[in-house]
């Protein structure tokens, strides 16, 4: 019997609404039928009035969970998909995020991005958020790659008193798989070293955690011993667990599935640079995906995005320099 | 007759399998297009798989109660040629003939290579263009002088100079030192006998370091020390034979004075005052205590001035003062006994005057037409080769030799 | 339905308040003692306050916008939260950190608007669903106020609309004041009355004359009995003219002069102060105690607004997270 990582994330849910009263669950068509990827399935039959089924009104959406949790709820919102988030981004950043620091009450939220890329998606169900709302003072982003974190990290979003933005990569949903849910964990905030090495590090999160393992494996073959970062939080951002690999390493690459102009990797790659120049023995390379709208042909697609041999690629760059 | 595939479909965003829960078909049934003939169930629904034409099954291969990924094969139909026309259906072949084309960049081949021979699982288009680019060192192909923040850092922690990482070969990129070739030099240093450097020689080892970045020239010339000698036997008390040197060095140098003179981007900028140097040997190390306006007071006036200096040279009571504003400096090698050398300048000064050991030569003269014992020694110049060239730093090392035949003028 | 004198007495000492207070911050503002902009709510104190006083502070909640003073005033907002603010008081409820009319107090039900119109009503939405799943909602109201320009965006719709499919007790007051800024009704919206839009959301609709004080308080408190008894939302449109600009910063030049001169160009407060002594719920002379009163009151939140300190840049708490991170994993 194994776990997958949208399992993590149903099991996530029932936990909370099952320990915390405040607790309920909005969003489109999760009540009876389950959600668009059946992330709530079952959880309106168990908790009557705790999960409620809601009008395409994304902005509304999020404009009523700040209004609940100024009531004192802690609501999960389910975006169908992150891409749609865009239509709740003034709620989000504007009303979530300023709440605390303009009025001194947090706005405990959570808000559940389905993210990322899957093949044949397309435009529009295949984007990646996580940095754009980073960018905004006043929230969390965290991206879950493993299932235990996927479970624990959503606790514990919910348990923050402030808003969190929870990016479940989708192409993790049911691919990721674990024999358990681990007992322990780190806490939001906190990077994770996901394999271990003394070559290069690569700083990356979600999905592309995987992408880079494997792309790490394939240059062990060659003597280089890739030291793999997994953020699980992009903001906070961990930079010290970042700055001690690189000091380990001397080299760095920052890996993401998001465009290419700006974003997590940029920032990353930004901060390595400002406090831990000193370390670097080349510069500080980024992989993201390329800087068009997420195509909708798998064949597209996979070259959209980067995979294990364009991380090996830049890998080589890297370590050739 | 042409066989089509029966595939797993799709059936959702993230749906990357589905059990087949019943056939509808058996071998030899025919079927039409559009017909539900699989039922299969997803996490989200249950759905049925249909036929895209016409045609009669050929092979099943779905199981009931079987889960299959998105793209599986659950059997084959066979369907007429009209049929496939008709349909536009992919077909075993069709389908062979469309597998993904390769890139038109032939030059590839070598790095795809890798790719093939990896034996990963993992579908691969080796049409994937990373879009890192190159990372080109900043130097040419044979520069190996460009040092990475970390070598710095690493450099500065050991309190090491390029100077002192010209021994490694560098493994990196146009043969840059890398920061592990850096570490394994300092592991295979670690083998060799040590004993830490004490503060004069880093001090002399600093100085001598900058100064060495300039295209530094020696020149000499052979001069007789008699007359100089004699003229010291006769003073009291008796200036040292460096200080006749400074004297005329002083003098000769007030003629010319460009020639100590210091480039400094696009200006070479004179001497102010003519303050020489000279060099004292000390326990581990050099001090150059300086002598002022040494073309403005006699041999006899800057006596007490020089001996006192070289006196606290030698105590290392020296003051910050008394060692700078010097413009260039006079070096007695010859009480060591050495007869020849390539002096270095201090890293402030462009000039140094060096005088070796005297021996006794016999040298023809016109006067008696007989050769007569003389004392001679070697005079070296070295200069900054930017500044002055070798014919300019000649005249003033012929001017400073002159000077000393005429003793009594200094 | 007629509202009570004690409620018309009480919701015309909230529109004086508003406007004696509103006239003093016209006032700093031209002064140059307020930085950022001054946005008034002359001309909408009928409605305004007829919407602050049929709420219940504790019980109800009140998203005010930009021209609601006077709801602020009768929901039970006090006046320095209002001259702290504008002048920047750290003392105040913003702490310096949002000004004007950008302020509120979430934990007494009076949340802090946002400059992005429409936002507002999901927001309400969100605290009625909350005290629904709290079980404290019976006989509570949530409402909002919006001005016509916000009828056009995005947030108002999905807002009401979602209000309405959660059956929700609440109360939103469309000011129509016929000005977006500039941007006249004619360039806003194509229906005849906006009041028809409730007809499409399934919801209750009012129309009233926002000059008309009496008329304001009997359908406001009509739609708030209405919304408190289980009814669902209700939407009021309140017909009648911004007198003024957008802010003080603005002439309001292109204003028409037939609107001004016409029916909703008549001033709200002096309809009220006749409706009041001709209908003998109060004298001409407690009128003017009032005025007296209050004109003290506010000179005395603005005299300690401006004694009070400003915020300190070298001891402000950067921080727009409640959590402090690292958390502490012992």
């Amino acid at each position: 019997m194994s776990v997958t990582y949208i399992d993590a994330i149903r099991e996530a849910q029932e936990t909370l609404l099952r320990e915390d009263e405040r607790v309920f669950l909005y969003g489109q068509d999760i009540s009876s039928f389950g959600g668009a990827f059946k992330a709530t399935k079952g959880l309106a039959e168990a908790f009557p009035n705790r999960v409620f089924d809601c009008p395409i009104s994304e902005d509304a959406m999020i404009g009523l969970a700040v209004g609940s949790a100024i009531e004192g709820m802690r609501p999960i919102i389910e975006m169908q998909f992150a891409d749609f988030s865009s239509i709740a981004f003034n709620q989000i950043v504007n009303q979530a995020a300023t709440h605390f620091y303009r009025t001194g009450m947090p706005i405990p939220i959570t808000v559940r991005l389905p993210s990322g890329g899957t093949p044949g998606s397309g435009p529009f169900h295949s984007q990646s958020m996580e940095g754009i709302y980073a960018q905004y003072p006043g929230l969390v982003v965290v991206t879950p790659a493993t299932v235990s974190d996927a479970y624990h990290m959503l606790i514990d979003s919910v348990k923050l008193d402030d808003p969190v933005l929870y990016c479940e990569h989708k192409f993790l949903y049911r691919w990721l798989k674990s024999k358990k849910i681990n007992g322990d964990y780190l806490p939001i905030g906190q990077a994770r070293i996901a394999r271990p090495g003394k070559h290069a590090t690569v700083v990356t999160y979600s999905a592309m955690v995987h992408e880079a393992v494997r792309a790490a494996d394939r240059l062990q073959a060659d003597g280089y011993e890739i030291e793999v970062v997994d953020l699980r939080s992009v903001k906070p951002l961990d930079l010290d667990t970042v700055l001690a690999s690189v000091a380990r390493t001397g080299r760095l690459l920052a890996l993401g599935e998001a465009f290419p102009w700006g974003g997590v990797t940029a920032e990353v790659v930004a901060k390595v640079t400002e406090e831990g120049f000193h370390l670097l023995d080349a510069p500080p390379q980024r992989l993201n995906a390329r800087d068009t709208p997420v195509p909708y042909h798998p064949k597209l697609w996979a070259a959209h995005r980067p995979t294990p041999e364009s991380i090996c690629e830049a890998l080589r760059k890297l370590l050739s320099f | 007759m042409p066989i089509v595939p029966i595939l797993m479909p799709q059936l959702g965003e993230s749906i990357a399998e589905a059990t087949v829960i019943r056939l509808d078909i058996a071998l030899g049934d025919s079927v039409k297009t559009d017909q539900e003939i699989i039922e299969v169930e997803t996490n989200k629904a249950v759905m049925g798989v249909t036929t895209l034409c016409d045609g009669v099954v050929s092979e099943i291969r779905a199981v009931e109660g079987v889960s299959y990924s998105v793209g599986s094969l659950l059997g084959f139909l066979e369907v007429t040629e009209e049929e496939v026309t008709r349909t536009g259906v992919d077909t075993t072949e069709s389908l062979e003939a469309k597998k993904d084309p390769q890139p038109d960049q032939k030059n590839d081949e070598e790095e795809n290579l890798h790719f093939a021979l990896d034996g990963d699982s993992y579908e691969e288009d080796p049409s994937i263009i990373p879009s890192v680019k190159g990372l080109p060192v900043p130097t040419g192909v044979m520069g190996a002088h460009y040092i990475s923040p970390r070598m710095r850092a690493r450099m500065n922690d050991m309190g090491l100079r390029e100077a002192d990482i010209s021994a490694i070969v560098g493994t990196g990129a146009g043969g840059r030192v890398t920061v592990e070739d850096l570490e394994r030099f300092l592991d295979y240093l670690d083998e060799w006998p040590s004993v830490a450097a004490s503060p004069m020689r880093m001090a002399v080892a600093d100085a001598m370091r900058r100064s060495w970045t300039r295209p530094l020239a020696t020149v000499g010339l052979p001069v007789l020390l008699d007359r100089a000698l004699d003229h010291r036997r006769s003073q009291n008390p008796k200036p040292g034979l460096t200080l006749y040197l400074l004297r005329a060095l002083a003098l000769a140098l007030a003629e010319q004075p460009m020639t100590a003179g210091y480039l400094i981007g696009e200006k070479v900028v004179h001497p102010r005052s003519f303050d020489i140097g000279v060099a004292v040997q000390v326990e581990d190390g050099v001090v150059v205590p300086t002598v002022r306006k040494v073309d403005q007071k006699s041999l006899s006036e800057l006596v007490a001035d020089y001996d006192d200096l070289v006196d606290r040279a030698r105590r290392r009571r020296l003051t910050e003062e008394d060692s700078s504003g010097g413009i260039a400096t006079v070096t007695n090698f010859g009480t060591f006994g050495l007869t020849t050398g390539t002096p270095i300048p201090l890293p402030n000064e462009t000039l140094i005057l060096g005088i070796g050991a005297g021996k006794k030569k016999p040298v023809w003269s016109d006067q008696v037409e007989a050769f007569l014992p003389a004392t001679e020694a070697q005079l070296l110049l070295t200069f900054d080769h930017r500044v002055v060239d070798g014919g300019g730093a000649g005249v003033l090392l012929k001017r400073v030799a002159a000077l000393l035949q005429q003793p009594e003028s200094l | 339905m007629t509202a009570d004198g004690e409620f018309l007495r009480s919701a015309f000492q909230a529109m004086l308040k508003a406007r004696i207070l509103e006239n003093k911050l016209s006032s700093l503002y031209k002064a140059g003692k307020i930085v950022g902009g001054v946005y008034l709510g002359r001309g909408q104190e009928a409605i305004s306050a007829s919407l602050g006083t049929s709420l219940i502070q504790g019980k109800d909640c009140f998203a005010p916008l930009i021209r609601d003073q006077a709801g602020r005033t009768a929901f039970g907002e006090p006046l320095i939260d209002c001259t702290r603010t504008y002048l920047g008081s750290v003392e105040g409820p913003m702490k310096g950190r949002d000004g004007n009319i950008h302020r509120g107090r979430p934990e007494m039900g009076m949340p802090a608007m946002i400059s992005h119109l429409g936002a507002q009503v999901p927001l309400i939405a969100g605290m009625l669903f909350a005290k629904r799943l709290k079980g404290t909602l019976a006989g509570c109201v949530g409402a909002t106020s919006v001005g016509d320009g916000a009828t056009s965006t995005g947030a108002f719709h999905e807002g009401l609309n979602l209000a309405a499919v959660e059956k929700l007790p609440m109360v939103v007051v469309v000011a129509n004041n016929q000005f977006a800024y500039s941007t006249p009704n004619s360039r806003q919206f194509a229906c005849a009355d906006l009041v028809e839009r409730a007809k499409g959301y399934g919801i209750g609709g009012f129309s009233v004359d926002g000059t008309d004080f009496m008329a304001c308080a009997s359908v406001v408190g009509e739609a708030v009995r209405l919304a408190r008894e289980g009814g669902g939302p209700q939407m009021i449109v309140a017909h009648l003219l911004r007198l003024g600009g957008h802010g003080e910063h603005d002439d309001g030049s292109y204003v028409p002069e037939a609107a001004r001169s016409g029916h909703y160009g008549r001033d709200c407060i002096e309809v009220a102060m006749r409706q009041l002594v001709e209908n003998g719920f109060a004298t001409a002379d407690e009128i003017l105690a009032w005025q007296d009163e209050t004109a003290e009151d506010v000179q005395k939140a603005v005299a300690q607004a401006q004694q009070e300190p400003s915020p300190d840049p070298y001891r402000e708490n950067w921080t727009a997270l409640s959590t402090e991170f690292p958390i502490s994993t012992t």
